[in-house]
């Protein structure tokens, strides 16, 4: 069980980075973005390439070869990379269908076509095959009562800074008011002088590098596939349900618990020899939260229906 | 049946992706016409099921290949088959009509175990929930390896459909160089559809439709008059949900073994582009997009090798399946209503 507590921390923080940044999204343009896992795996696919020894082929097609610059560095650039893909979908895709009054449903609709086509376009250009960081093996230390890689620790440490600060923005700074206000109503925030169109995309480009954030975690602690985005995206949607969906606090803490219940369940007597159905476990959670608590742990009832 | 321009339109376009299919294979195009016919039909009819939950209903389902997958694999676990690694026959089962009725049945009482607490929900809500409780059911699958065979599937059943294939059909089918099995499976996917879509144009016109079009436009005037708009939609999920089943015994047989990996999130992304294509609501809608879908995805190979000189399998099922993405939202965003569908009757602008 302990074994598992370390594995479903690590789980919990990523799932709680990209959680956040959905809730984000969704709270502020009501788009339930089913492509959101595709950011996730730019993230980490754009790592990949900066950040591989050039003499590697580790990109699909030989005429991209890798740049081979560092690691970190390749992890910065990635997440503006991100940022700015995100920008770009919102002014040359969402803002126009906004502007045209589609409606929600058909929006997501748009997000799940694009979720396929990006997906696959990675798996055409990017990577087929499943690769990993240019990291060196780590031996597991124990720190405090988990067992992890010195590596996996900083992630850890890492997400959670990241947390800190998402929560003093959100809470203090004048775009974080201003997003808030946009989420409670547009028209009314207009009126106040808040530029909704600006903090749509604001919100787009924040949402869109904490996502690829969350997928260099992720393929950190595991590696980088085309489609680790989507495979992870309904623990994602499950966090941000378990919180209360538009809340970006309970999306962090839902996503957490989502990341160590899916680990720990493994250790579970009766999922014994079921570890493959894990997964399962914390969607049917999500399942009988939205049955019987829709506005999750800590939304409010008024924001749901 | 008013002849109107979308009509010849769709007809046309029809006409065109299946000449392209024989243009582009010269060599045996039949063949790869009685593939593509068969696996059209058989979306069709996903597609139909998908269209009274969506387009009759306005019901956002995204786990339709769940459904499919029930019906699937009860009929099979019905009939004479062989499950999982050791694969041993199991000689005694049900004929398979009434193994089939029991696979649609169950697939239809999935949708009611599914849409009882999900329906109340909102629409995208339901979206997340239908996707999930897919994907919960595909690890079920998966991890109930003693019976369903888990990862190694079930094989060996197709004999309890084929050997009601009769002798002339098959000495004509030969005859034109094609593989009577699949021919006879998509035969039986075109006339379930023709029987299908003879149920649903009554149901259509009876009293129930036109409360089930009312839920979809305005749910509380329905329920002001008197009706118990709930049950209704719950009706409308397991009528979708059966014939969903229906289409899913056919894919099964068609490919003659299943796996869980069969009944993944993408083949229910398949049948939404169809739907989408055909026109949402439209009765007719979906044999036209299924027809065209699959015209384009078995000339995608081609558009492929324009692309890369030495495209791996990969990349084929790459290019194919981000076309099927590119092709959702193309249509979402500028033509939502499809080829048939009536703009007026979307409901797209749910908040």
């Amino acid at each position: 069980m302990v074994d598992q507590l370390g594995n479903g921390l690590l789980l919990g923080i990523i799932i709680s980075v990209a959680s956040v940044a959905l809730s984000l999204l969704y709270s502020v343009t009501r788009i339930v973005n089913f492509a959101h896992g595709e950011i996730i795996a730019l993230g980490a696919i754009v790592t990949l390439f900066f950040s591989s020894p050039v003499d590697s082929r580790i990109i699909y097609l030989d005429r991209f070869s890798p740049l081979g610059i560092d690691f970190i560095l390749s992890a910065i650039i990635a997440v503006f990379i991100c940022g700015v893909f995100g920008g770009l979908l919102e002014v040359l895709l969402f803002r126009p269908l906004r502007k045209a009054e589609v409606g929600n449903i058909a929006i997501l609709v748009v997000t799940i076509g694009l979720s396929i086509f990006l997906r696959h376009l990675y798996l055409i250009f990017a990577t087929g095959r499943v690769q990993n960081f240019p990291l060196e093996l780590e031996r597991r230390q124990t720190y405090w009562f988990v067992d992890m890689t010195p590596r996996n620790f900083k992630v850890l440490i890492a997400g959670l800074i990241v947390m800190i600060i998402v929560g003093i923005l959100l809470t203090f700074t004048r775009i974080g008011k201003a997003m808030r206000a946009v989420r409670d109503s547009d028209e009314l925030a207009s009126i106040s002088g808040v530029n909704s169109d600006n903090i749509i995309l604001f919100t787009w480009i924040s949402s869109s590098m904490l996502a690829g954030l969350a997928g260099i975690f992720q393929a950190t602690i595991n590696d980088v596939r085309y489609n680790m985005g989507f495979l992870i995206l309904l623990l994602i949607f499950a966090g941000t349900v378990l919180g209360g969906i538009g809340t970006s606090f309970g999306a962090m803490v839902g996503g957490l618990l989502i990341g160590i219940f899916v680990q720990v369940s493994v250790a579970l007597p009766f999922m014994e020899g079921h570890t493959e159905a894990k997964n399962g476990v914390a969607l049917a959670i999500m399942i009988l939260i939205l049955l019987f608590r829709p506005q999750g742990i800590f939304g409010q009832k008024e924001r749901i229906s | 049946m008013k002849i109107s321009g979308k009509w010849i339109f769709t007809l046309l376009l029809t006409i065109f992706s299946v000449s392209l299919v024989f243009y582009l294979n010269p060599g045996g195009p039949l063949r790869i016409l009685g593939n593509l016919l068969t696996f059209a039909g058989i979306y069709a009819l996903a597609a139909i099921g998908l269209n009274v939950h969506f387009g009759m209903t306005g019901l956002l389902n995204f786990g339709h290949a769940s459904f499919m997958g029930v019906g699937a694999y009860v009929t099979l676990l019905l009939i004479p088959h062989a499950a999982g690694r050791e694969g041993e026959i199991s000689e005694n089962g049900l004929p398979f009509l009434s193994a089939l009725l029991i696979g649609i049945v169950a697939a239809a009482l999935f949708g009611l175990l599914l849409g009882l607490p999900a329906i109340r929900l909102r629409g995208d809500y339901l979206a997340i929930v239908t996707i999930a409780a897919a994907e919960i059911f595909r690890l079920l699958v998966r991890d109930l390896e003693s019976i369903t065979g888990g990862v190694y599937g079930i094989i060996n059943f197709s004999s309890a459909l084929q050997k009601y294939r009769p002798l002339f059909f098959d000495e004509f089918i030969t005859e034109l160089e094609l593989a009577p099995a699949q021919i006879w499976v998509g035969l039986l996917s075109w006339v379930s559809i023709f029987f299908t879509l003879i149920i649903i144009k009554r149901l259509n016109q009876s009293p129930w439709g036109r409360a089930l079009r009312a839920v979809r436009e305005d749910e509380d005037a329905v329920r002001a008059l008197g009706k118990n708009a709930v049950w209704l939609k719950l009706q409308s999920f397991m009528l979708g949900a059966g014939i969903a089943g229906l289409a899913g015994v056919f894919l099964a047989f068609n490919y003659g073994s299943v796996q869980t990996t069969l009944f993944v999130p993408l083949l229910t992304f398949y049948v939404w582009a169809i739907m989408i294509l055909g026109g949402v609501g439209s009765l007719t809608g979906p044999i036209f997009g299924s027809i065209i879908f699959w015209a384009i995805i078995s000339e995608t190979d081609k558009l492929a090798a324009l692309i890369f000189e030495n495209a791996d399998g990969q990349q084929l099922a790459g290019v194919r399946f981000a076309l099927v993405g590119l092709l959702i939202m193309i249509l979402m965003i500028f033509r939502p209503s499809g080829l048939l569908g009536k703009k007026e009757e979307l409901l797209l602008n749910v908040k």
